[in-house]
């Protein structure tokens, strides 16, 4: 019968589109992103952030992990995420301090320091009144105005206190989203300071013109930066651009220029759970040869 | 990008929902020319009751008022040369009156003129709740405020090439001021006692090819915060986040002033080529000589 076929179909793209939607639920994070018995834990400190001169008038919470390990007599590692609030959470998708622990101590990846960054704001003066977020002028904007923010203010300072090393095989920098894009443009602008760079479902499309990236990638001489992606074929298509698209033009372009990349092209959404989900494995692949780089 | 997925990614964080056009233009809703004949419209205002206010900056000795039926009818005559309009919460019709170099004020019903400052030349203002004025003196770069009390003092210099739309957000916090010879609009914070800090060009406007200049101009603001600019490729929306949302294209060349007025606020109107026009939005306006208002948030949409 007519309306018995039409209802099988209707079922059958239920259930297909049932499985769509599972599979972002479905990336779960894995043995290394949870607490091991026995495994030396590293601490993390929050800190606010209130006195830049790059963007004045800002004020951001940053955190910063110290592993076990570090003894202050060797220079560490370093690891900057955007958006850090996200990665220091032991509930959020990547529990970063968590997977540090874990990976150092099996020696995947040096002792290493993590600093992970929320987005400025400029509060208001007066209670009703909203905070000017600073998140897309800071992460979507090309140029090196948050590289400057990292290298002259925050990191000097980080730098007191602990002993960092200044080899760019050695220094991480991770972001999702715009928080994505933003870790792209500061080893773009600075590859001499960040030679790895980790984006999750990143905005390599015209929030603030980031969309130019594949072609520039492609007529510049190529920069001594290891990259990974990760994207996902049900990421946002919007009035920015294609995340999907973007991110493959993105691979396409650091295939195309012979650069050290990786690209990583699930079924997730505009979301962290697939990035989370791998993340112990995308340090093993960053930090692959850690032992030459000091 | 949608907004209930933000959650996952970073708890906390100050994200912001994507604004399309498509939150604000109607389908099927077209400019309409409301008024012509005149040699430079500009000055536009309006009202709590959806009355639209504007000059002939070029020509004209009047404010012209169009209510929200259509009605074109002279306001105060004998004004020339009025570049910005807006209310104050005390009623009276602040102007920039720049070729007699003097801000004013004019009394409703009697048509007085009290006169604010003089020696400046302002191009466009806004007023807030408390009475503040905020006005762009183009020329000079310079940003000036004019307390309640009536204190005159230049509260930004420099960094603007050329100052001309001013704007702030719904809950009055932030002032914007958009650049004629740049490309970008630039955001303030308030101070309570009526000063300018934390300068920041926050939007970046699309200019001609080949040209840094936007011809940035008046500038307005609605109900969800976004940010309207004039400029020489169209009329242009941000979002409260300072990303663009679109381009609107003009009905006419020169699109040089912007505001909500009509029914429910709910029309977008412009001033563009001596004409008047306007739109009919899925939007509405806010009115600063009111007290400030958090911003609503649209529903969520990708397209």
């Amino acid at each position: 019968m007519q309306w018995m076929r039409m209802t099988g179909v209707w079922l059958l793209a239920a259930g297909l589109l049932g499985i769509t939607q599972g599979q972002d639920e479905s990336y779960k994070k894995g043995p290394d992103s949870v607490r091991k018995p026995g495994v030396p834990q590293g601490t993390v400190t929050k800190a606010k952030w209130t006195e830049s001169k790059v963007f004045p008038g800002t004020v951001r919470d940053y955190w910063i992990y110290v592993p076990k390990q570090y003894d202050g007599k060797e220079p560490a590692a370093l690891f900057v995420a955007q958006d850090g609030g996200g990665f220091v959470t032991e509930e959020g998708a990547f529990n970063a301090p968590a997977v540090f622990d874990n990976l150092i101590q099996e020696g995947a990846m040096p002792v290493t320091i993590g600093v992970f960054v929320n987005p400025g704001s400029i509060p208001p003066v007066e209670e009703t009144s909203k905070p000017r977020s600073n998140r897309s002028y800071e992460y979507d904007s090309l140029g090196d105005l948050y590289a400057r923010f990292l290298l002259e203010e925050l990191l000097p300072e980080i730098g007191k206190s602990f002993k960092i090393s200044g080899d760019p095989r050695r220094r991480v920098i991770c972001g999702n989203s715009s928080g994505g894009i933003c870790a792209f443009t500061v080893a773009w602008e600075r590859p001499g300071e960040f030679g790895n760079v980790i984006s999750h479902i990143g905005s390599f499309t015209n929030i603030r013109g980031g969309h130019v990236y594949p072609a520039l990638i492609r007529k510049t001489e190529k920069k001594p930066i290891r990259v990974f992606l990760q994207d996902g074929a049900n990421d946002v298509d919007n009035l920015h651009g294609n995340w999907p698209l973007a991110n493959q033009q993105m691979a396409a372009s650091l295939k195309f220029t012979g650069y050290d990349f990786q690209f990583v092209y699930g079924e997730g959404k505009h979301s962290a759970r697939h990035g989370g989900a791998i993340f112990p494995d995308t340090m093993r692949w960053v930090f692959r040869d850690w032992k030459e780089a000091k | 990008m949608r907004v209930w997925l933000f959650p996952l990614l970073c708890a906390g964080c100050l994200v912001a929902q994507d604004m399309p056009l498509s939150q604000v233009l109607v389908e099927g809703e077209a400019w309409q020319l409301m008024a012509e004949g005149y040699g430079f419209t500009d000055a536009c205002a309006a009202d709590a009751e959806g009355n639209f206010y504007f000059t002939d900056v070029k020509n004209g000795t009047g404010i012209f008022k169009l209510s929200p039926e259509g009605q074109l009818s002279v306001w105060r005559d004998g004004l020339p040369g009025i570049s910005g309009l807006q209310f104050g919460p005390d009623g009276k019709l602040y102007a920039c009156q720049g070729k007699q170099e003097r801000l004013i004020r004019i009394v409703p019903g009697s048509g007085e003129v009290e006169v604010l400052v003089t020696g400046v030349r302002p191009n466009d203002l806004v007023v807030n709740a408390f009475g503040t004025v905020f006005f762009t003196e183009t020329k000079t770069q310079q940003v000036h405020a004019v307390s309640p009390a009536g204190v005159h003092r230049v509260v930004h210099q420099g960094d603007i090439v050329r100052p001309n739309g001013i704007s702030l957000s719904p809950d009055q916090g932030t002032l914007i001021v958009s650049d004629h010879g740049g490309k970008h609009v630039w955001a303030f914070r308030v101070e309570s006692d009526g000063s300018l800090a934390y300068a920041q060009p926050y939007m970046t406007v699309v200019t001609p090819y080949g040209t840094d200049e936007s011809k940035g101009d008046g500038s307005t603001t609605d109900a969800f915060g976004r940010y309207y600019v004039t400029s020489e490729v169209g009329l242009q929306m941000f979002d409260p986040t300072g990303r663009l949302g679109g381009v609107i294209a003009s009905p006419a060349p020169k699109p040089v002033s912007v505001e909500f007025a009509g029914p429910g606020l709910a029309w977008i109107y412009l001033a563009a080529d001596g004409k008047i026009f306007r739109r009919k939005t899925a939007s509405h306006g806010v009115l600063f000589q009111s007290p400030p208002v958090p911003s609503l948030t649209p529903p969520a949409q990708t397209r």
